[in-house]
């Protein structure tokens, strides 16, 4: 398959754990940068069907919708996109109202990830965040009213006072509206108001192993209540795996325009400049031709970090023989890996620590 | 006969001669003051403790190698060759200074004004009188408020033996009163008297490797003379080789076209096998060779062994030319291959002790920028075995079955340590908890008593030095020399990782110590072995009893962050950071442990201090 990215980098107010490439006092560029990524889709030289499109960001619901139509449309006209396509948009819920709901629904948005992060007010005020708990509710039920049937949304774990209770009531009020969660943990990310936040004490985060086991349970939780854990951070239900991740994790070609976004083709990688004035002079960040190793170590760390797993033959192309490796038949031996007719695959208990099997079985 | 005259006034102007002293009594300061009074350099060129020329020493202030310097000094209208060879102070390295004192006719025994007579004051001073040395004592430090001369003068009169009343009173620091040991050396410090038209005959001091040159002899010429084009022979070896250069250290090595009997410099001959050249060796004209080689030295025994191992095993090859690079200076290390379940392809080394071995390892890093693991620094043991025979093992992995052991023996020594009678209680504590049996308390003044010991030496080089410093404030200083063998309950207690057992990190101690040892690793080992994939129990066991038991829980996560974008690069980097990060870990069985582990197990809790 193949996917297009597109990144929208405003917001209203950056978040103050964010470490991405948005700026929420640019808006000034909003239109500048319309322009400028319609032109970079317009003169893109790749023919592909497309068969998802995420609009990420920076938060794509605070811009005018019909900056995000004008784009799909020059998308459409470029780019052959299937009828099926999953085609995302990432929103805030406090930027969503009625109205734009359903003109995103009429330009052939069908998937919604929305960023809930928690419900408790409290936290989302340590995280900056501009939303409240009925706000979220609000958006949700207007969505589902406007035609969305597959609706993400993203969760922080680690926060400050948060507990596994809380999370469990949170999965049980929001899983009637919704087919899909993301659960990440909280990073204090270098540079971010959060760190100096933390430093000075006025947020006091949980400790890290006690953040895994919340982890852990919820895992258990989600499941039981028919959220698949498909990756490291995202549960399913009903089938409803996001295509453009799974995509991303099974090294299809994608192609991504706007600020800093990352594209790759047959083996190439390369990113757009993070700076708003090296992107509209067009400049790369970087590109890198993949060699036979960082190959083997990108199938390897993808398809261990989701349920898509990896072939042994596959890695056999490329010279390297994971069976000689001593760590890999340890994990077969302790359960941490599973092998179903040549297909390696991570057992879901371990996907908490797959940094550390992956880290071994790329040691060659 | 004119030409005699002027030959034997030659050497009749030369001084060969060393400074002893006990460790930070000012030894090097002294060696920088003369060294800048004879002009010998421009005191722009001076930099502070000139001779400790090791980035190494400097650091430690210590004085590690021989370093020799000639100055030349005007007395009295006549013009006098001195020639100063440096020695460390150290109880480690006694050795090289028996060398340098087998090289001259003199010594300046320093001793600190206020401190008084120490350990190595009086170790170094016999040693010095057994080589049949002039001594003359000089006293340091005379600058600061708490000196007291005369009570010193005394103790070295009552203590050492030496007559010391006439002795000079200088502070090497500010240069007050350097002359009056520059016109002692003169008048007091035999000359050399070797024959000059004699066959050539020359103690090899020390060696060291110079890339350019090969090995390079540092020599004092007892008789003879030599030049470069001669054919020289080691006499220990028997290898001949053409000498391409002579030259003397100024103290910087500086080209001459000969030395004769009486003088102190370096030979090259374009030596490229490091083994060719034996310190204490006698070198002497190939064509017309002398008939006896000089005494040369006493074989050191080490007293302390590790092992010794390349972090990347694939640098065992660069491990050992750095050790032999490193023997060739210091005949005292010795080291042999071994080979460890855990750790792959070594070296077991022997030192002189605990600072020696800390000072190689550290050389072997820094020098040769190689990354080493050092397993625990043990004792030679000898073990009866039920079937009558002896090992002599200096490995606690060879250590045979209890069951086929009748009896191990093990080495220890006599000790004496000094300190000021206030600390007696303190350091008689601490010598009966370390097995020691008491031997004597000599009450030297008023100021200072002499604890005389004997103590287990695997108990010495465990903490013993650190553990005197800290219950003594830094004033206790210590002595000791080895006194045989003696029976001794000792039983092996190894480390299991995940039921594996480490080889690398058994160790062997006393019967009555084990537990409470077991249980010290056990717990330092949980601190350093960080959280894997799975659970690991670490145990400590004698034989198959496990006397000890902690746990490193499994690791619960990693890195949960979001992979936002498709921006993979940045992730594949990370983990790629990640896996380098993990090179300096050692996989035994299925754990991981850091290369630390293995010498932090001799590091002090401060419970034990």
């Amino acid at each position: 398959m193949n996917s297009i990215y597109i990144h929208i980098p405003f917001c209203e107010q950056k978040c103050f754990y964010c470490a991405f490439a948005s700026f929420d006092k640019q808006f000034d560029k909003v239109e500048k940068y319309f322009n400028a990524l319609k032109k970079e889709i317009d003169t893109s030289p790749f023919k592909l069907k497309i068969g998802s499109i995420f609009i990420g960001g920076g938060t794509p619901s605070a811009v005018n919708p019909c900056f995000i139509e004008q784009i799909l449309r020059s998308v459409r006209e470029k780019f052959q996109v299937e009828k099926d396509a999953e085609i995302t948009l990432e929103a805030n819920p406090n930027s969503l109202d009625e109205k734009k709901l359903k003109k995103y629904f009429e330009m052939g948005i069908n998937r919604l990830s929305i960023g809930v992060q928690s419900l408790d007010n409290r936290q989302l005020k340590t995280l900056g965040r501009l939303h409240n708990r009925k706000q979220v509710f609000k958006v949700l039920k207007t969505a589902k009213k406007a035609g969305y049937k597959n609706i993400n949304c993203d969760l922080l774990l680690g926060l400050e006072r948060q507990n596994f209770f809380q999370l469990k009531r949170e999965i049980n009020s929001l899983k009637k509206y919704v087919t899909h969660f993301s659960c990440y943990m909280l990073q204090v990310e270098e540079g971010s108001p959060l760190k100096v936040m933390v430093e000075k004490g006025k947020v006091k985060l949980p400790q890290d192993d006690k953040v895994a086991q919340q982890y852990h349970k919820l895992a258990k939780f989600l499941k039981k209540n028919g959220f698949e854990q498909y990756e490291i951070s995202n549960f399913a239900s009903n089938g409803w795996l996001c295509r453009h991740n799974l995509n991303y994790w099974s090294r299809g070609n994608y192609l991504g325009f706007g600020l800093g976004a990352h594209s790759f083709i047959d083996g190439t990688r390369w990113a757009n400049s993070s700076s708003f004035d090296d992107y509209f002079i067009g400049k790369k960040a970087f590109t890198e031709q993949l060699d036979n190793k960082q190959i083997v170590e990108e199938i390897v760390m993808l398809g261990l970090r989701c349920c898509l797993g990896f072939r042994l033959s596959q890695l056999k192309k490329y010279g390297v023989k994971l069976e000689k490796n001593p760590y890999f038949n340890e994990f077969l031996e302790k359960g941490v890996l599973k092998a179903e007719n040549g297909v390696i695959k991570i057992n879901p208990d371990y996907y908490g620590v797959s940094n550390l099997v992956i880290e071994k079985l790329i040691d060659f | 006969m004119c030409y005699i005259i002027i030959t034997m006034n030659r050497q009749e102007k030369t001084r060969n001669f060393c400074i002893i002293a006990h460790i930070d009594h000012g030894k090097s300061t002294l060696a920088d003051r003369l060294i800048e009074k004879t002009g010998t350099l421009a005191k722009r060129d001076m930099q502070n403790q000139l001779l400790d020329s090791m980035e190494l020493e400097r650091e430690k202030g210590i004085t590690i190698k021989l370093t020799p310097t000639r100055m030349l000094y005007n007395f009295e209208g006549e013009e006098y060759q001195l020639n100063l060879i440096d020695t460390p102070g150290h109880v480690d390295f006694t050795y090289e200074v028996s060398r340098s004192l087998a090289a001259c006719e003199g010594a300046i025994l320093i001793v600190d004004a206020s401190q008084g007579v120490e350990a190595q004051t009086l170790a170094n001073a016999y040693l010095a009188i057994d080589n049949n040395l002039e001594i003359l004592p000089v006293l340091n430090k005379i600058d600061l408020p708490s000196a007291r001369p005369e009570e010193v003068k005394k103790e070295i009169e009552d203590v050492v033996g030496i007559p010391a009343m006439h002795a000079p009173c200088i502070s090497a620091k500010d240069g007050t009163n350097i002359e009056q040991v520059l016109e002692m050396i003169i008048k007091e410090f035999p000359c050399p008297k070797g024959e000059e038209n004699g066959k050539l005959k020359c103690l090899v001091f020390d060696s060291y490797y110079d890339n350019f040159k090969g090995a390079i002899c540092l020599i004092r010429v007892f008789d003879g003379q030599v030049k470069a084009g001669d054919k020289i022979k080691m006499m220990q070896t028997g290898k001949t080789f053409e000498v391409t250069e002579v030259g003397i250290f100024v103290p910087n090595p500086k080209t001459t076209e000969i030395l004769r009997a009486g003088d102190v410099g370096y030979i090259a001959c374009s030596i490229k096998t490091i083994q060719d050249v034996a310190v204490g060796d006698t070198i002497t004209n190939a064509l017309d060779p002398c008939q006896l080689a000089l005494p040369g030295y006493k074989k050191v025994q080490p007293v302390v062994f590790c092992g010794i191992f390349p972090v990347d095993g694939a640098k065992y090859q660069e491990l050992k030319d750095a050790l032999e690079k490193l023997k060739l200076n210091d005949a005292s290390l010795q080291f042999e291959p071994e080979v460890s379940q855990a750790l792959g392809f070594g070296f077991r080394c022997g030192f002189l002790g605990l600072l020696h071995l800390e000072i190689i390892s550290e050389r072997i890093e820094r020098e040769f920028n190689l990354d080493i693991i050092t397993t625990a620094p043990g004792v030679t043991l000898k073990v009866k075995k039920t079937d009558g025979q002896v090992l002599s093992l200096s490995n606690p992995s060879q250590l045979p079955n209890p069951v086929e052991i009748e009896y191990i023996e093990e080495p220890i020594v006599k000790a004496s340590i000094f300190a000021p009678p206030q600390y007696v209680g303190a350091i008689m504590e601490l010598c009966q908890d370390k097995r020691g049996v008491y031997k004597g308390l000599v009450y030297l003044d008023s100021q200072r008593v002499r604890v005389d010991y004997i103590l287990p030496l695997s108990e010495i080089v465990y903490d013993f030095f650190d553990s005197l410093k800290s219950r003594t404030k830094g004033y206790a200083s210590f002595d000791y020399e080895m006194a045989g063998y003696e029976k001794s309950d000792l039983v092996k207690v190894d480390i299991l990782l995940n039921g594996e057992k480490c080889d690398a990190l058994s160790i062997i101690v006393h019967k009555d110590k084990a537990y409470a040892r077991g249980r010290n690793l056990t717990e330092k080992l949980k601190k350093i072995i960080p959280r894997q994939l799975f659970e690991v129990p670490i145990q400590a066991a004698i034989g198959n009893k496990i006397i000890a038991r902690e746990t490193v829980s499994a690791m619960r996560k990693d890195v949960l962050a979001k992979c936002y974008g498709g921006d993979i690069t940045r992730k594949r980097k990370l983990l790629e950071k990640q896996k380098e990060g993990k090179k300096r870990m050692r996989k035994i069985g299925s754990v991981e442990i850091p290369s630390e582990a293995f010498m932090s197990i001799l590091k002090l809790d401060d419970e034990d201090k």
